[in-house]
């Protein structure tokens, strides 16, 4: 059976495709670009008037894993005030700023995304991560294992293990935990915390006796050595503290050419200029990136209104928690592996230090000239729901209503930002490409983030109207796999999506200290620890899509 | 045929480092005298003959029993889904049930978990983990005596295991057991691997948490009235404050449960006060009976914790109107389905209303309207289940083929029939 999109206006930017009308096919969950003899039509959709784009893809969102349940936990009147009735097809559900996972699937699809990437899976939390994610219907998914201040990984480091050692580690952590990529969160930091010491810098030797340059360096060079095909995913030390972009560069420079993700970089991106010793520095980040094109990030746009923080970074998130509205917060050493902190903030647009942030992102966004290598994230649920991202998408395509939102903000941050002279607008390829195109070429997806020959068909057809913000928030069409789940912004059909991971190779002998570490110090075996491919279907819920190893000789 | 590396789900430790010996239908632990033994004994199916599903004590069918069950359950106007001391699985298919009829879901033991669970709601929490515990914690502070009877390992597998990943003063580490005197007198017991006993003259054993609070909150010389009682407190103040890592351990079912909120409350607004200059955690540990599982499922899968009731269309928490012990006591709900597939003395509550029991191949349930045994997660099938401190999940292996059906299989066809 085949179905036939015709008369759309095509935005693929992996083949270099800007607004040109053409038929596309699916067939058998495919694209293609024609039918053969022997492929039945079924239906065909006339898509006059509309844009046609891939599927979206979330390369960085806090949808599954204990510190979401906490966030869940802690925010139960965001839960009830906003509740979502099931039916038929959909399970009912809670939550705006952390909804509960099968509203977090739903509203995914209805705007266009078909795959979401968790960025902070624990090693020992794997197992809950994953049956989050897999109850999270409608869209592909898959997550970055932490790594960065493990006991084992920093005792290698001290210890002066080979980098092919680590390699092999990393590897067998990739396959035991079922995850795409490998995320560092404050290299060193979150283990020195659990010694009482509130901060750590990129050259400061931590309570392991490494620096959080060597770690960023020996991580990122085992991911490149893997053939891994995301690079390190990387959330910097310092965040949120005036002046670390200075962290930041250095942090950038400990890949040594190497790729590297910096992650939601607007909370990275703090100078200590002005009045209030807060500033941006947002032109010397965009700078570097435009400069080290080894360097990809994604922005972490905040937005005003209430939502809740959920990191790794247990040392920044205590750092912060002077800050939290409500005030309550959540912190919490986990497993020689790393931890976890949980602070509701609501961002305040008469707020100086919230109004910059809100501007240093976009300056950010804006000062970025590759928009392969920037990507659209609020860094769910951490500067806002991901629901913001239509509205986000129309204040980088329309700077009149970008400059309105920013004369109502309060007005130090005006005079501290030079965003209203940016004149630059995101045009729909761009959009496509940094949400679509660009994301799957940095995770490897090579089926996905594209209308090409062969593609999966995950497919999202916008209406055109005059106002953006509108038009990505409510598709008229969405295919996930070839199937139409999404009709005007509504659910019509439930689909489950894949788990997408990487397994590289490795010897197999790092098991042998490995089982040691856990004989001595661990409370869970090393073969209950390690989650098999069957485990995902049978138990977990989720079938696998194993990427190969790409060659980076 | 023996198995190595199994897990024991009967309490929150979730220990996987059992041995397990099976003959036929009949699992016994290697070590016989190790302190799970009975619990895996309990699975042990000695006649070989598969127990079958029963209407009021006679057998039937598995689909006629479905068929029965599926008819109380829709001619119920506020079913209650409760027990759920099972697997992960089990639960997310107990989750899908309640929504279709509309009804409340809770956990046999829901109440133990909401004092904790209510306090992060309200100011959140500082915790940490059992292996952190293990490696880092060289000040160890326990309030109540009841923790070892709940929690057979906690000693040897976490407080006081052969190896540590710390220096000296976490291999000797001082541990502190603080509990009221039943005797009117303070007095300490000093016994090895630095651990004290500490039996307080105070009335209730949350004096002691009230107690530390006002002094951790002033310092010495504020503190107006310096017996024996606040001299040892304010001398383990001192220790807390020269410590690396202190974690201060506590089961809430050992408080008064009327204030235990409160009482919990206290230790943690503790903790975050010290934190402002030592390191200084908290361990909350229940679970007996998989109430963490069953509370994870549910918070994830609908935004909010057990209790949660359907009856609106959408899922909502109110422990105060949709407790499940409560609503059976108090003859809210009209119709029980009790999912207990672990141990066969996890029985239903008795009641007068239609009961369905998913129950322990072993279970008593002959009161029931509906009995079906099931499986027994990590015996009879895989599963999966979290650990007390809510983070590690661990799975449950399956060691024999006693064709008894999985309970979360059953809960899929009872949901297509109601």
């Amino acid at each position: 059976m085949a179905i036939k999109l015709t008369g759309g206006e095509i935005y693929d930017p992996a083949h270099k495709i800007d607004g040109k009308t053409k038929d596309l096919f699916v067939v058998d969950g495919k694209i293609r670009k024609s039918l053969s003899d022997n492929d039945k039509l079924e239906t065909t959709y006339d898509l006059n008037d509309c844009i046609v784009m891939a599927g979206a893809i979330d390369l960085h969102t806090h949808i599954g894993g204990g510190k979401v349940n906490i966030a869940r936990t802690m925010m139960l009147e965001d839960e009830h005030q906003h509740p979502h009735p099931g039916s038929d097809i959909l399970r009912s559900g809670n939550g705006r700023i952390v909804p509960s996972t099968f509203s977090a699937g739903y509203r995914y699809a209805e705007m266009g995304y078909t795959a979401c990437f968790e960025p902070a899976v624990l090693p020992v939390n794997a197992r809950q991560a994953h049956m989050e994610l897999a109850d999270t219907p409608m869209v592909d998914k898959g997550g970055y294992a932490l790594l960065g201040n493990d006991d084992f990984l920093l005792n290698m480091i001290r210890e002066g293990a080979t980098q092919n050692a680590i390699n092999d580690y990393v590897a067998w952590l990739l396959d035991a935990t079922q995850c795409i990529g490998i995320k560092v969160v404050n290299a060193g930091g979150i283990h020195a915390f659990k010694y009482n010491q509130r901060r750590l810098d990129v050259d400061e030797m931590g309570p392991a006796g490494s620096k959080p340059r060597d770690i960023i360096a020996t991580l990122s060079r085992a991911v490149h050595d893997l053939g891994i095909a995301h690079p390190l995913h990387v959330h910097a030390s310092n965040l949120g503290v005036p002046g670390n972009f200075a962290t930041t560069l250095a942090t950038m420079a400990a890949a040594d050419g190497l790729p590297i993700h910096l992650t939601h970089i607007q909370f990275h991106s703090y100078g200590t200029e002005g009045d209030y010793k807060f500033s941006s520095a947002a032109c010397e980040i965009a700078e570097a990136i435009n400069n080290n094109k080894n360097v990809s990030a994604d922005v972490g746009q905040i937005m005003f209104g209430q939502t809740i923080t959920t990191s790794g970074d247990t040392m920044m998130q205590y750092f912060g928690h002077d800050h939290a509205s409500p005030k309550k917060w959540t912190v919490m050493d986990i497993e020689c592996e790393a931890g976890c902190g949980v602070i509701p903030f609501k961002y305040r647009d008469k707020s100086f230090v919230n109004a910059l942030q809100w501007a240093i992102g976009l300056e950010i966004f804006l000062q970025v000239n590759d928009p392969w290598r920037i990507f659209l994230t609020t860094d769910h649920p951490n500067g806002a729901p991901f629901t913001s991202y239509p509205h986000l998408i129309k204040l980088l395509m329309n700077r009149s209503f970008r400059n309105d939102v920013f004369k109502i903000v309060h007005e130090g941050a005006q005079h501290a930002s030079n965003l209203a002279s940016m004149d630059r607008e995101y045009s729909l390829y761009e959009i496509a490409i940094m949400t679509r195109a660009a994301p799957a070429k940095i995770l490897g997806l090579t089926n996905h983030g594209h209308l090409g020959e062969g593609a999966n068909a995950n497919i999202t057809v916008y209406r055109k109207q005059d106002d953006i913000e509108q038009m990505f928030a409510k598709p008229a069409y969405v295919f996930k796999d070839g199937t139409l789940i999404v009709k005007d912004g509504k659910i019509v059909e439930t689909v489950q999506g894949t788990t997408h991971v990487v397994k590289p190779e490795f010897d197999r002998a790092i098991e042998k200290p490995l089982k040691k570490y856990f004989d001595d110090y661990q409370t869970i075996s090393l073969n209950n620890f390690k989650i098999s491919n069957d485990e995902m279907i049978e138990c977990i819920g989720s079938e696998i899509e194993v990427h190969p190893s790409i060659s980076n000789t | 045929m023996q198995f190595e590396n199994v897990t024991c789900p009967h309490c929150g430790l979730l220990c996987d480092d059992l041995s397990v010996n099976v003959t036929d239908l009949t699992v016994k632990l290697a070590d016989s005298a190790h302190p799970c033994a009975k619990f895996f004994e309990n699975a042990s199916i000695e006649s070989n003959t598969i127990p079958t599903p029963q209407i009021s004590g006679k057998s039937v069918s598995e689909d006629r029993a479905l068929e029965k069950a599926a008819e109380i359950l829709r001619d119920a106007k506020q079913p209650l889904i409760n027990g759920l001391i099972t697997d992960i699985q089990t639960c997310r298919d107990a989750m899908a049930i309640t929504e279709k009829l509309g009804g409340v879901i809770d956990h046999a033991n829901g109440e133990s978990i909401r004092n904790n669970g209510a306090v992060m709601q309200r100011i959140g929490k500082v915790k940490t983990t059992l292996s952190e515990v293990r490696n880092r914690a060289d000040c160890i502070v326990i309030f109540g005596s009841k923790l070892s009877g709940k929690f057979p390992r906690l000693f040897e597998r976490i407080l006081l295991p052969k190896k540590t990943l710390g220096n000296k003063n976490v291999d000797n580490k001082k541990i502190y057991i603080l509990d009221i005197s039943t005797d009117g007198t303070f007095r300490i017991e000093s016994g090895e691997n630095n651990i004290s006993r500490i039996f307080f003259d105070f009335p209730l054993l949350e004096s002691i948490v009230y107690r530390l609070q006002e002094i951790i909150y002033k310092s010495a010389k504020n503190i107006s009235t310096i017996d024996e009682n606040t001299q040892c407190l304010l001398d383990l103040y001192e220790t807390i404050s020269n410590s690396q890592y202190t974690t201060l351990i506590w089961n809430s079912s050992e408080f008064n449960q009327d204030s235990a909120e409160q009482t919990i409350q206290a230790i943690t607004e503790s903790i975050k006060y010290l934190m402002q200059k030592i390191r200084c955690v908290g361990l909350p540990l229940g679970s007996s009976k998989g109430e963490m599982t069953a509370n994870q499922v549910a918070t994830w899968q609908t935004g909010v914790p057990l209790p949660v009731a359907f009856m609106t269309g959408t899922p909502v928490h109110d422990p105060a109107r949709n407790d499940g012990m409560k609503m059976l006591a108090n003859n809210e709900a009209d119709c029980l389905l009790w999912i207990a597939n672990y141990h066969s003395e996890d029985e239903p509550p008795n009641t007068n209303i239609p009961n369905i029991v998913l129950g322990h191949p072993n279970m008593n349930a002959n009161n029931a309207t509906v009995f079906i045994p099931c499986g027994v997660p990590g015996v009879d099938h895989r599963g999966l289940a979290c650990r007390a401190d809510n983070v590690a999940t661990l799975p449950l292996p399956k060691l024999r083929n006693s064709h008894l059906p999985n309970a979360n299989e059953l809960l899929r066809k009872l949901k297509e029939l109601v």
